[in-house]
């Protein structure tokens, strides 16, 4: 006979299981590389094709924006060099250079990222600027919208 | 003001010190003067906090630029209201927000706590008074918000247009009450279990503190959301970005928490599973501020490099530490008062349900900290996207929902009566007539059609719980009785009304996940496009110059049905002094769902980029939220005291058995 405990054990097990089972499904389906520009630039040859998510800083003068606001191009600065990153998606308002920003997307076969996410930090600006850092500067676009 | 504000934050300091001590060391006979020192060291502590809190406020409204604060995120140009909500943006008024609250918090608990805590009040308030003490610390030694403005800033910096927003007025202090909130069951916890006072006294007071905070965070967690759909321009309202994460996890282990402390107050059970959750659920809230303070998560929300997130994840770890500990020594007296003889009843719908919330809180902290996590391990940096996430959501979703629909018609400790097995029956009948509905409608997924049925199955098992409630009080009309009902059993039915929102928000996070759908395109003046059932007009471009921004809006003309419907005035607006632009999107909203327009920009002379989006079952959603705040409103709303000279209502016979059970209260009936 079954007692109640065990019974209970058994439904939490299979919740668990279940729960476990999904998370395995979502994580292989959405995991993805979490590098700086400079742990990408090294890994350049292996990373092609793989999701990949790199932060780094938009570097000043670099930063294009389309004035429809759909698609950006900027070099991502890393402590050793550069990347080239060029993004096709919703960007965030608060896109600027001298910004910290996470991109997602792939490598194309030219080494540069194709980005089909951009993440910057957030408005609420908890970090003070440090003396002497660059102020940040709203993109301009290539075509004056407005 | 400068020096007024420094020095009251030093006081504070240093008087929520002392009191922590004279309050801790103030037990037992012969320290009642010690005691009774600490709880005014304790009062000063809170009125020196408050003084810091008014001359803060002040210097924003104001816009006093000689405090560093104010000159970083205010300006002259920024309206008095987003100018006093600067004071919750930054790092140390933020802090200072919470800590404040804390110590309103701590003084209504020791004064105001109509609910007796067993005794523990005094140890429960010095260890507030401990926390204030670390908080007041930080604010004094890491993050000053009394710092002086040595450079020259006549206009200020700013605040951010993203965070001009009617919902950021209200929703980061509204999550820091929540934290602040969950401390007092958490400390009361400690106290008890330190105490070895056991006996469920303080459970009664934990309750009703941890449904406020409970309340309170998932309200701030809804704003948070209204301001990420309205304001951030994607589309979506929830990004399972580590910060949002962060206040989730304390959220879902808080829901637990409050069913468990059910299952001890009527049944004497879960107590271990009780004490646990109180110290994770704090230490989650600390968790939280270690996400968005250490820098060491990828976010949307802000990072830093400064020390104060490692010192809340040091000041967690001790915590957690002390408090596992405690459960240790005490756990031969957490044993239950009795074992559990039916699996179809209340206290086995909460143990599982909250094992799900536990469960999903575990997948989201392992999401949380995949990247250093992996790095420890792996030595790679792995992160997981939204479908890690939203994978494990959908089963633990489906079993809250299952538990919830069951709930209503299951007591505490013996299996459902004849009536309420009856009533299980027809509330699973109505699941699968709504389900057959939702077929019938063109609803294809199995997620979607499950949802359905199992919403309707609990709405259906709420009425048939108030039914039979109802059927105990032959004596007079059907309505009559429910109106008695409600007055006499308030916190069971707004439980119910919680529950209810908890569907509709539930629907509505259904709807806006399965059936969202999205169009880019390009639009040229005078062009129309069908979509969506809906035919769209592009009438053209409205330019404006205003003292603080620059604004471009396009005006979308919406028919319906052939007919004209409404306008929408999707825009961009581009911010000075900040030279930040803001996406402002329009949102057409029914029950049916919400058609939520973006606009990107201008291309060529006469031609706009938008995205068009059609969320279904948006409204669902924020209404499910509406009802469960108004039910946790009425349900922590102080009942009215017995007037001066009115006799005490004798304990009728069977009490105990009745509150065990979880019967009804009738008016006249014992």
């Amino acid at each position: 006979v079954i007692t109640i405990p065990k019974k209970l054990l058994l439904a939490g097990l299979l919740v668990a299981g279940v729960t476990v089972y999904m998370a395995y499904l979502g994580a292989s389906a959405s995991w993805q590389y979490y590098l700086s520009v400079d742990e990408c630039l090294d890994r350049r040859p292996t990373l092609a094709g793989s999701r990949i998510r790199v932060s780094g800083t938009v570097t000043p003068k670099t930063l294009q924006v389309d004035p429809d606001r759909t698609r950006a191009s900027f070099q991502l600065q890393g402590a050793q060099g550069g990347l080239g990153v060029t993004c096709r998606c919703s960007l965030p308002d608060n896109l600027a250079e001298n910004m910290p920003v996470v991109v997602e997307g792939r490598l194309d076969e030219a080494g540069r990222l194709q980005g089909n996410k951009l993440l910057t930090r957030c408005a609420s600006k908890y970090e003070a600027q440090l003396p002497g850092h660059a102020p940040r500067t709203a993109a301009r676009p290539v075509e004056n919208g407005r | 003001m400068n020096t007024l504000g420094e020095i009251s934050l030093l006081v504070a300091f240093v008087a929520s010190g002392y009191a922590a001590f004279a309050c801790l060391a103030g037990r037992g006979p012969g320290r009642r003067a010690i005691g009774q020192s600490g709880l005014a060291a304790g009062l000063v502590s809170v009125a020196a906090l408050s003084v810091v809190t008014g001359v803060l406020a002040y210097a924003l409204l104001v816009k006093d630029f000689r405090f560093q604060y104010v000159a970083h995120y205010s300006s002259e140009l920024l309206p008095w209201y987003y100018s006093l909500s600067a004071f919750w943006v930054g790092q140390a008024g933020s802090l200072l927000l919470w800590a404040w609250l804390l110590a309103l918090l701590a003084l209504v608990l020791r004064f105001g706590s109509r609910e007796e805590a067993g005794g523990l009040e005094q140890p429960a308030f010095g260890l507030l008074m401990a926390y204030l003490c670390f908080l007041a610390a930080v604010l004094v030694f890491a993050a000053d918000p009394m710092e002086s403005n040595l450079a020259l800033a006549p206009r200020g910096d700013g605040l951010s247009p993203l965070l001009q927003h009617p919902a950021m007025l209200i929703h980061p202090p509204i999550v820091f009450l929540g934290y602040a909130g969950w401390a007092i069951p958490f400390v009361l916890a400690i106290s008890a279990l330190a105490a070895g006072r056991l006996d469920g006294a303080w459970v009664r007071s934990a309750r009703r503190w941890a449904f406020f905070s409970w309340a309170v965070l998932g309200i701030g967690i809804l704003l948070g959301a209204v301001w990420a759909y309205e304001e951030l321009g994607w589309g979506g309202y929830w990004g399972w970005d580590p910060v949002e994460n962060g206040s989730l996890m304390p959220w879902l282990s808080g829901t637990a928490l409050v069913h468990c402390l059910m299952g001890w107050h009527y049944r004497g059970v879960l107590k271990k599973t009780v004490c646990v959750l109180a110290i994770v659920t704090f230490g989650l809230c600390n968790f939280a501020t270690f996400l968005t303070r250490s820098g060491i998560f990828s976010s949307l929300h802000a990072f830093s490099q400064s020390p104060i997130g490692w010192m809340f994840l040091g000041w967690m770890v001790v915590l957690a530490a002390c408090g596992v500990a405690l459960v240790a020594v005490r756990r031969s007296r957490l044993r239950p008062d009795r074992p559990m003889t039916s699996l179809v009843s209340r206290e086995a719908a909460v143990l599982i349900s909250s094992l799900a919330l536990l469960l999903l809180v575990a997948v989201t902290f392992l999401g949380t900290v995949s990247v250093p996590l992996s790095n420890l391990v792996l030595g790679r940096k792995i992160v997981v996207g939204a479908a890690f996430y939203n994978d494990v959501l959908i089963p633990i979703a489906l079993v809250l929902l299952a538990a919830t629909a069951a709930a209503p018609l299951l007591r505490w400790g013996l299996p459902p009566t004849v009536q309420q097995r009856r009533a299980l029956g027809i509330s699973v009948l109505a699941g699968v007539a709504a389900a057959a509905i939702a077929l019938a409608r063109g609803v294809r997924h199995p997620l979607g059609l499950a949802v359905a049925g199992l919403a309707a199955a609990a709405v259906a098992a709420l009425a048939a719980a108030l039914v039979l409630d109802a059927q105990q009080d032959p004596s007079a009309a059907f309505g009559w009785k429910l109106l008695r009902l409600l007055r006499a059993n308030r916190r069971r039915y707004a439980g119910f009304l919680v529950h209810m929102g908890f569907v509709c928000l539930v629907v509505g996070v259904a709807g806006s996940s399965l059936g969202t759908r999205r169009q880019e395109l390009i639009m040229r003046e005078g062009e129309t496009v069908s979509w969506a059932g809906r035919s769209i007009h592009y009438a053209g471009l409205i330019q404006r110059e205003l003292p603080d921004k620059s604004t471009l809006e396009a005006r979308l003309e919406v028919s319906e049905g052939g007919q004209p419907a409404y306008i929408l005035l999707p825009g961009q607006y581009l911010y000075r002094p900040q030279f930040e632009s803001a996406t402002m999107v329009a949102i057409h909203s029914t029950w049916a769902g919400d058609f939520y327009t973006i606009l990107h920009g201008r291309r060529g002379q006469d031609r706009v980029s938008l995205t068009l989006v059609e969320n279904p079952l948006m409204r669902w959603l924020w209404t499910g939220g509406i009802v469960a705040a108004a039910g946790a409103v009425w349900g922590l709303w102080p009942a009215r005291r017995p007037s001066r000279g009115t006799p005490p209502v004798p304990r009728p016979k069977g009490a105990a058995l009745r509150r065990r059970t979880n019967t009804i209260r009738v008016r006249g009936k014992p």
